[in-house]
């Protein structure tokens, strides 16, 4: 249907029907984020032996998220007076937009995908850099030290990983063969790539960590040394979407590892009977679920360790992927 | 001229492009500059989309907007950040400026009124991450190889220039 659409002529119409279905989708992210938040408070507090939110909605705390983003909404919104202004209100944009811009190229199933286009894969991992101006500038329009400090090591941060991020996918482009993610997909109808890739999997998953600045990697917003990182002067809802983009880009990275590596929306041998929509999100949970595992068993590392780790451990290591890989597929086409 | 979605995409990608490039002149403070840079690099990446070269669109932003802008917000602030620009120029000089900048526009304008580029039928629209690929380990390879080797060149460049700086300690 989209496809359709696209090759269209413009209009209003058109227009308004895309205006829709993105509000939808933004309306989904929403309600994702909303659970994810709450996910990650129970079952941090089931790791570590507490109950986590019981009080509001029930003995989940089913509303205990909508609780706090009200909360935050009506909280004043200040600005400090030594900030400097225009850059401080304008980098949450920054910080946002593109958060929810890389969702449109992810295919959550053979349908429902916004947009086709060949270089997907590149498409994500550019638009996500742009978020990391934002949080420089928010941490240096601050006029903060902490602030300065947390915007200082998320950039340094988010372009050391940046590079094995893309080295541990390069695998998977080799295999097969496209950078746009719909071929990905297809190429994963008989094995997925974490069987092929399992270098590049393991890769991808500590980079991609980085990359959302999640424990152990949270030194951009460390709060027993930073207060809070870049957003120390936020607060309200500019803090709100800060928060918002770090959850969004919680959402894309996991769509993106699933589609890159658990094979998108195909489902396991004799059971293709439950429809691809449910097996995306059956992985795409698992995802989630590791990576709040990993927050909550993993204790943080220092800067300069991270610096080593990305630069000395992750890279080689992902460069001998690119090089096994490719010396095994021409080893395989011989045969 | 019809107004189709096209030209109106194009024409507010120019603006922006244009607007971004004015404030990068005019803004007195580097970090904001940086800032108005990105939106110009941005909405260039969009009229390369506009003219279906996907990837460089897409190289442009991962290298200009993201990891070339991260480099230079870097530098700034890690050197003199509160640097704000010089003092006005005098009015001369400005009435100056002004003729050159119209003899310009002039010079540019009849020069482009009247230019006929004949428009051959290509398929460079189609999967052009391939072609380029392609193009680029087959009929390029050398000067290819030869930027590699320029690249390397720099990056060792670097790296001697970063160990001196140890060796004389914290003087700076």
């Amino acid at each position: 249907m989209i496809n359709g659409l696209l090759e269209s002529s413009p209009g209003i119409l058109n227009f308004g029907i895309f205006f829709l279905l993105a509000f939808v989708l933004l309306m989904v992210v929403l309600g994702f984020v909303t659970y994810a938040i709450l996910a990650e408070r129970k079952v941090m507090g089931f790791m570590q032996m507490r109950m986590g939110p019981n009080q509001v909605g029930g003995r989940w705390g089913l509303l205990q998220t909508i609780a706090d983003v009200l909360k935050l909404l009506l909280k004043e919104d200040t600005i400090p007076k030594l900030a400097d202004r225009p850059l401080f209100i304008i980098a949450p944009v920054i910080a946002f937009a593109p958060a929810f811009m890389v969702l449109a190229t992810i295919p959550f199933t053979d349908k429902f995908q916004f947009a086709d286009i060949g270089v997907g894969l590149l498409y994500y991992i550019a638009i996500s850099g742009i978020s990391t101006v934002g949080i420089v500038a928010g941490g240096w329009a601050s006029n903060n030290k902490y602030a300065l400090l947390g915007g200082m090591r998320a950039a340094a941060q988010m372009i050391s990983y940046e590079i094995p991020l893309v080295m541990s996918v390069i695998g998977v482009i080799l295999l097969a063969g496209s950078l746009n993610l719909n071929d990905i997909v297809a190429a994963q109808e008989d094995v997925w790539f974490i069987v092929l890739q399992p270098i590049g999997f393991i890769v991808f998953l500590i980079a991609s960590i980085a990359e959302l600045n999640r424990v152990p990697f949270d030194l951009p917003e460390a709060e027993s040394e930073l207060v809070a990182g870049f957003h120390v002067e936020y607060s309200g809802f500019r803090w709100a979407f800060f928060m918002l983009a770090e959850y969004v880009y919680l959402f894309a990275m996991a769509s993106l590892t699933t589609v890159l590596f658990l094979g998108g929306w195909h489902p396991l041998p004799f059971l293709a009977f439950i429809p691809g929509a449910v097996w995306f999100a059956l992985k795409f949970s698992l995802i989630i679920f590791v990576l709040i595992w990993i927050r909550s068993t993993f204790p943080r590392i220092r800067a300069d360790q991270l610096m080593e780790f990305g630069w000395k451990v992750l890279l080689p290591v992902a460069l001998a992927n690119i090089f096994l890989t490719a010396l095994l597929k021409e080893l395989l086409k011989l045969f | 001229m019809s107004l189709s979605g096209e030209l109106l995409a194009f024409v507010s990608l120019s603006l922006v492009a244009i607007i971004g490039g004015m404030l990068l002149i005019n803004l007195s403070k580097v970090v904001h500059m940086v800032i108005a840079l990105v939106f110009t690099f941005i909405s260039i990446a969009g009229i390369y989309v506009i003219l279906s070269a996907e990837f460089v669109a897409v190289v442009q932003i991962l290298i200009y907007s993201g990891a070339i802008t991260i480099i230079m917000l870097f530098g700034i602030m890690l050197t003199r950040h509160n640097d704000s620009g010089e003092p006005k120029a005098s009015a001369a000089r400005r009435i100056f400026t002004f003729l050159g900048i119209a003899g310009f526009a002039a010079a540019v304008y009849f020069g482009i009124y009247n230019l006929d580029i004949p428009v051959q039928p290509s398929a460079l629209h189609e999967s052009n991450t391939e072609q380029i690929g392609l193009a680029l380990y087959s009929k390029y390879v050398i000067p290819f190889e030869v930027t590699s080797v320029l690249l390397l060149v720099g990056l060792v460049g670097a790296i001697i220039l970063a160990k001196k700086d140890e060796q004389e300690g914290d003087r700076s």
